[in-house]
């Protein structure tokens, strides 16, 4: 399995499952967000930047076991140690956490002695992450993966602009990673509201340059010697502005034959995207986009998580403009996409 | 029976298998439909094998495409659906589909297959032709989906029900059973139940979801794209414990038509549940979605309840609920 394959091929066939992982750390990387590390001793499937995990949101395993004592703050004493503790009798009234798994992209990976890991960052927004939020060095996590398409390398390009809004940064992370061992340049372009939502770990006394020039500030991209233009809505911190505006600055000082060799990478919210991908096409530079879907399995079955797609064969329908489109599953048949076939 | 028989553990594993009015399987467990794809989805996370059936989701005639999204929502002990019947159509099904289900067959579960339509045409055709293969051990009627426009037109209406279903078994193959699959949206489902078994249907499926709305406050929209869609998962699993056990008492039991029971079936202590009150067969569908293993590791708790229990079979279960006003059957040491 490569980057620079098609990624059409269907992932399981590169094998993925359900694991037992292990916290190795959960740290605070900005306000709200959390990057978590997993480790799963036995080893993880080979996986791609792009693809992502399905992680339990509440406690491994069934809630039908031992009734855990420390609910019962004082009345330990009821039984004695080696007693069997008492059973919980309906499970439904254990389940203060999620129904559904949540999606999180792999932000990194790495294979030691000690089997594999998988960084993902998460964003407390509700029951699932805040959950997430809570978990300590050692704690059990039950992950589904690696799951979904990847990122392409396309034969005679070397540039990568990694784009990522929000909590679109970590597969971007992942992929300068890639980028980087295939030998391409590429440059990070990050983005958020204001500047303490900026899940990145900055360079110290090295701060993102105030007009949109590509510095070594940023050290998920720095080190890997790529630099990196920072922008904020609200001029906190680097370029004031949205994230296109520092791309297009970038885009617009292009020579024709750079933007040639240059493909944008992008993922974060709709909107972002949708911009990226336009102001991608009006400087005739190729751009994949990593989608967001709210999704139940993750794996192809609930079908909730579609997409439209620019799709001659077996379309579903025709867009006013006349475009057919189909359904894509932003989960097996994604979540990676050439942004000119998305129908936003 | 089986009361305080905890202490006397049999060493002999229960039987699980049950019988559907004729259709034998190896147990109670199976997918329900629309949350186990056509199968292989899953195949990386579950022995589907272990299965006693496998329940495809909803056909139609036609290709469908499904709803806009925001197809889903999750809600607290629960989601909220309105996919809207996405499926690849009959042709593409019985080309592409249907064949890796046959395999699966030969390992032992049994193939239901589900059927939706806009007319009574429409389901007769496509029901018949689906039964005609003679793997196809049942068809599932969907008469009960709330994210469609005509999705329920059948459900609710039993005179209409009771007409659809007769003219649909009189187009199948004989050997395949009628599986209708009953919606909880409806005045009084004792009486779609009855009209399902008067126009021939040999097993009742229920529930399907519950039509629900979740709305976004801040933009004053519902969260789905469709508006409402189909509430499930654990938090409608008292609802449809209900209903089987109301189903059971007043229509089934006495006409001999056994029941496969869902609604949040998460937990070896649901199933049990579900069987108390009537159920024959037991489907898992939301809970697959977060865990594909979850009719397997069912399965493992259900046997362990069934031994401690003092059960030979699980058949011992099928609504043996005592209500508070029967007398108890064993006095109290």
């Amino acid at each position: 399995m490569s980057l620079l394959s098609d990624n059409t091929t269907p992932a399981q066939a590169h094998g993925r499952g359900r694991f037992d992982a292990t916290v190795e750390l959960n740290r605070v990387i900005c306000r709200e967000h959390y990057v978590l590390r997993l480790r799963l001793p036995g080893g993880f499937p080979p996986s791609l930047p792009g693809q992502f995990v399905q992680l339990g949101c509440r406690p491994p395993g069934a809630p039908d076991g031992a009734i855990d004592a420390s609910w019962l703050g004082g009345c330990e004493h009821a039984w004695q140690p080696g007693d069997t503790p008492p059973q919980a009798q309906q499970p439904e009234l254990r389940e203060r956490v999620s129904v559904l798994r949540r999606p999180f992209s792999i932000a990194g990976r790495g294979d030691d002695a000690g089997g594999s890991w998988i960084d993902v960052i998460h964003r407390v927004v509700g029951v699932g992450t805040a959950w997430l939020a809570g978990l300590k060095r050692g704690d059990a996590v039950d992950l589904i993966g690696p799951l979904g398409n990847w990122f392409t390398l396309p034969a005679g390009k070397s540039m990568g602009l990694l784009v990522g809004g929000g909590v679109g940064l970590p597969p971007m992370f992942y992929l300068a990673q890639a980028l980087y061992e295939a030998g391409w340049d590429a440059v990070g372009f990050v983005g958020a509201l204001t500047a303490d939502l900026l899940a990145v770990t900055f360079v110290a006394d090295t701060p993102p340059d105030g007009q949109g020039a590509p510095w070594r500030c940023v050290e998920e991209y720095s080190q890997f010697d790529f630099p990196t233009v920072v922008t904020t809505d609200d001029g906190s911190l680097g370029m004031h502005g949205r994230i296109t505006r520092g791309l297009e600055r970038y885009l617009s000082a292009q020579t024709r034959e750079d933007a040639a060799k240059t493909v944008v990478f992008t993922c974060g919210p709709n909107p972002m995207m949708h911009a990226v991908a336009r102001l991608s096409a009006s400087h005739s530079v190729d751009c994949q986009v990593c989608v967001e879907q709210a999704m139940a399995c993750g794996m192809g079955t609930c079908q909730s998580c579609v997409v439209k797609i620019e799709s001659p064969q077996d379309p579903h329908g025709t867009t006013d403009a006349g475009r057919p489109w189909r359904y894509r599953l932003a989960c097996t048949d994604g979540p990676v996409f050439q942004a000119k076939e998305v129908l936003w | 029976m089986g009361k305080n028989t905890t202490t006397t553990q049999q060493t002999v594993t229960p039987s699980l298998a049950v019988d559907l009015a004729g259709l034998k399987l190896s147990n109670p467990l199976m997918t329900a439909s629309g949350t186990c794809g056509y199968g292989y989805e899953y195949g990386d996370f579950v022995d589907l094998s272990r299965l006693g059936a496998f329940v495809t989701k909803s056909i139609t005639a036609e290709v469908r495409p499904g709803n806009e999204p925001s197809r889903i929502v999750e809600t607290r002990a629960g989601m909220l659906n309105a996919i809207g019947l996405a499926n690849v159509g009959l042709d593409a099904f019985m080309a592409e589909k249907l064949p890796p289900l046959q395999r699966m067959r030969q390992d032992g579960p049994r193939i239901i297959v589900n059927v939706a339509g806009h007319s009574i045409d429409d389901y007769v055709n496509t029901a018949g032709h689906i039964a005609a293969d003679e793997d196809v051990d049942a068809i599932e009627l969907n008469v009960s989906c709330p994210n469609v426009s005509d999705g329920l037109t059948f459900g609710t209406n039993p005179k209409l029900l009771k007409e659809l279903v007769g003219l649909v078994r009189k187009a199948m193959r004989p050997a395949c059973k009628l599986v209708v699959k009953l919606s909880p949206n409806v005045e009084d489902i004792t009486a779609t139940a009855a009209a399902a078994v008067e126009g021939g249907a040999q097993i009742l499926s229920m529930i399907n979801t519950y039509t629900a709305m979740t709305i976004d406050i801040n933009k004053r929209r519902p969260r789905l794209a469709n508006g409402t869609g189909g509430l499930s998962g654990p938090a409608i699993r008292p609802l449809a414990v209900y209903l089987v056990h109301r189903v059971y008492r007043c229509v089934a039991r006495d006409a001999g038509v056994p029941i496969i029971g869902m609604g949040g079936v998460q937990y070896w202590q649901d199933a049990v549940e579900f069987l108390l009150a009537g159920a024959s067969g037991l489907a898992v569908g939301t809970a697959l979605f977060a865990d594909p293993a979850t009719p397997v590791t069912i399965l493992e708790g259900l046997t362990e309840h069934l031994r401690q229990q003092g059960c030979k079979s699980v058949t011992e279960l099928i609504g043996a609920l005592e209500l508070h006003t029967d007398p108890p059957a064993a006095p109290y040491p």
